[in-house]
């Protein structure tokens, strides 16, 4: 990300509307010419519509993004801590010893088309990973890649309330940062390096007064399109949690899980990961991979000798609400929830996080 | 590019000695560099099988053999029914030290009493030597080891020994059950406790054991009078990376592998899912 170095795990602040800023047209058959642009210097994703739903793909020109997708089911964190990935590949060398192979560097990643939410999922993976211990492949990622983010018109999902937290009008980081007002793209340069990659791709002409008067009209209005739900600050919800501790207290809900993990899965700001080898037959090469798990899944916090230190449902969907409403803001000093909505869509008996944080916001 | 210390390095067993019927207890060559503090860890994996964090029983240049670290693994699972038929000269494949590194220097000239119930005295075993080894800096200490039964008291080479040095340690073990032929104590190890006269402004405990153990000498250990911040515990998780990251050893927002195993009770105390 080429926006400063801190200024992504800080706390949310809307990004203010100026009319000072460098904003461009971008016709819409140019975006074409955008994914040929990045393609030179990156592994250009977006997202494409598949049948029914939406999905981050990997595009070249000629693909039609969807610039209108209510979302993806994976949050675009796959792409700077994959699903699975080969941590370093093994293979015995003569002496019958292991030796060690990395595997090769990747192409930096450039996502065209990030939503407010996802782009703060962004700034809170930095922010985690910038703090943890000593794990530089996922803020590496984060820096080499290229964001253009998306304004949103309209909620995704019936469950988002990305307006609550703040996610909405997050427009970092994002080197480019687009509105779709119909009749054009009008697009914000927000980085150096958004400037020379836009200006390959367009005359660098200027948003005509109309044009930036329709935005506005547009933005005046959006805050109508999206209900206020949780009637709170998120500020606030590290507080307010803290008064929620007692297991009793999420048992109803958690009554209805099933502990299938999905909500981990799909969460764009969940960071977990298991350990595993993939050997083959005769076991004298191999690989070390990590893969997506979650503190929802059965065993994730047992140890050895079979104890689990957080056994119960119930404890396990309060440590997934307090991970991202108190731990994550006391920690990094960012809410861990953007209010996407993914996790209550996905999951099979409707758990819904903001119900959850509408229920701990009414406690005195 | 993933970084690289998630690639483990060869190490040579120098000794794996049967320890019990089911522990094994390893003496490793240690890699260059190597200097653990009492309480951290290292990964240990066999390449196709997995990896898991092991506790040291003894860091090089306290009492080894020259350069080596020991440790005790107990056949449990998969990865440690295979390490545990390993052989000396056989190779073991090793990543650390991790966790926090607790600085010695703020025990001085205090008395140390040591709890370790089971397999928890591997880990405390290298904080015996660390003790032995300054003894000047210390007052009295105390070392409390419960087992489950005669046979299963680890470590009775080292215990003897230590017993035999007098008043440099007090060893005192029980049991929780005996055949006969022990003339031992029998009882939970909180037991030990009670004939102890500890000076309980000037002590420093420090706890390894299963989780129910911490429970119930916690509360003796506060209830004698000891300070929360000279009471320190070991709290073992099943760490995937080591790093910070995989959250496995989370314990409300706090990553264990980083910010402990070895944690003291005033810097724990009110977060749940402590013991």
């Amino acid at each position: 990300m080429n926006s400063p170095p801190g200024s992504v795990g800080t706390p949310i602040a809307p990004f203010p509307f100026r009319m000072d800023n460098e904003i461009y047209r971008l016709p819409r058959e140019r975006l074409d010419a955008l994914i040929e642009r990045l393609g030179r210097d990156y592994r250009v994703v977006g997202p494409v519509k598949h049948g029914a739903t939406w999905a981050w793909t990997d595009v070249r020109p000629g693909v039609p993004l969807a610039l209108d997708y209510p979302t993806s089911m994976l949050p675009p964190r796959q792409f700077f801590a994959p699903p699975r990935e080969t941590l370093f590949r093994y293979r015995r060398d003569g002496d019958g010893r292991f030796v060690f192979d990395e595997p090769a560097a990747e192409r930096p990643v450039a996502l065209i088309g990030v939503h407010g939410c996802d782009l703060t999922a962004l700034r809170v993976l930095h922010a985690f990973h910038e703090s943890s211990c000593r794990d530089r492949l996922v803020p590496g990622r984060l820096d080499r890649s290229f964001v253009v983010g998306l304004a949103c018109w309209t909620p995704c999902l019936p469950e988002s309330f990305c307006r609550d937290m703040g996610s909405l009008e997050n427009e970092s980081p994002a080197s480019l940062y687009m509105w779709d007002i119909g009749s054009v793209l009008l697009v914000r340069v927000q980085s150096p390096r958004g400037r020379e990659v836009l200006k390959d791709v367009t005359a660098l002409e200027a948003a005509t007064p109309d044009e930036l008067v329709a935005l506005r009209k547009r933005l005046r209005a959006r805050p109508d399109a999206f209900p206020a739900q949780l009637h709170f600050a998120p500020e606030r919800l590290a507080t307010s949690l803290k008064a929620a501790e007692a297991d009793i207290l999420w048992e109803a809900t958690a009554d209805r899980c099933l502990s299938c993990g999905r909500c981990n899965l799909v969460c764009p700001t969940c960071t977990c990961f298991d350990v595993c080898d993939r050997a083959s037959l005769g076991g004298a090469a191999g690989e070390r991979l990590r893969s997506w798990t979650g503190c929802q899944v059965p065993g994730f916090s047992r140890v050895a000798g079979g104890h689990d230190f957080r056994p119960t449902r119930a404890q396990q969907l309060r440590y997934r609400i307090f991970r991202k409403g108190k731990y994550m803001p006391e920690r990094y000093g960012i809410v861990g929830c953007t209010g996407c909505g993914r996790c209550a869509t996905h999951c099979p008996t409707h758990i819904s996080i903001r119900d959850m944080f509408v229920q701990v916001g009414k406690a005195p | 590019m993933p970084q690289a210390s998630m690639i483990p390095q060869p190490v040579r067993i120098r000794s794996a000695t049967p320890h019990t019927s089911r522990d094994v207890h390893f003496v490793v060559e240690a890699p260059k560099g190597f200097a653990p503090e009492p309480g951290q860890f290292v990964m240990v994996s066999l390449p196709g099988i997995g990896e898991a964090p092991f506790s040291l029983a003894a860091l090089p240049g306290e009492g080894t053999s020259d350069g080596c670290f020991e440790m005790l693994i107990r056949r449990i699972g998969r990865l440690t029914n295979l390490i545990t038929r390993l052989k000396a000269d056989d190779l073991l494949y090793v990543r650390g030290p991790y966790g926090r590194r607790v600085e010695w220097d703020q025990f001085e000239e205090q008395n140390l009493v040591l709890l370790a119930g089971g397999l928890g005295l591997a880990p405390l075993r290298s904080f015996v030597r660390r003790a032995l080894g300054r003894r000047d800096q210390f007052g009295r200490i105390d070392l409390l080891v419960g087992a489950r039964s005669p046979d299963e008291l680890l470590f009775r080479t080292d215990l003897l020994a230590w017993a035999a040095r007098g008043d440099d340690v007090h060893v005192h073990l029980t049991v929780d059950a005996a055949r006969e032929g022990w003339d031992g104590r029998i009882g939970v190890i909180t037991s030990l406790l009670d004939g102890l006269a500890l000076d309980s402004a000037r002590t420093v405990a420090f706890l390894c054991g299963p989780p129910v153990m911490y429970r119930h000498c916690l509360r003796r250990l506060l209830a004698m009078g000891l300070y929360e911040h000279n009471v320190w515990l070991t709290l073992e998780r099943r760490m995937k990376c080591g790093l910070g990251l995989c959250g496995n050893c989370q314990m409300d927002g706090h990553y264990l592998c980083c910010e402990g195993p070895l944690v003291s009770w005033r810097e724990v105390r009110g977060l749940r899912e402590v013991v």
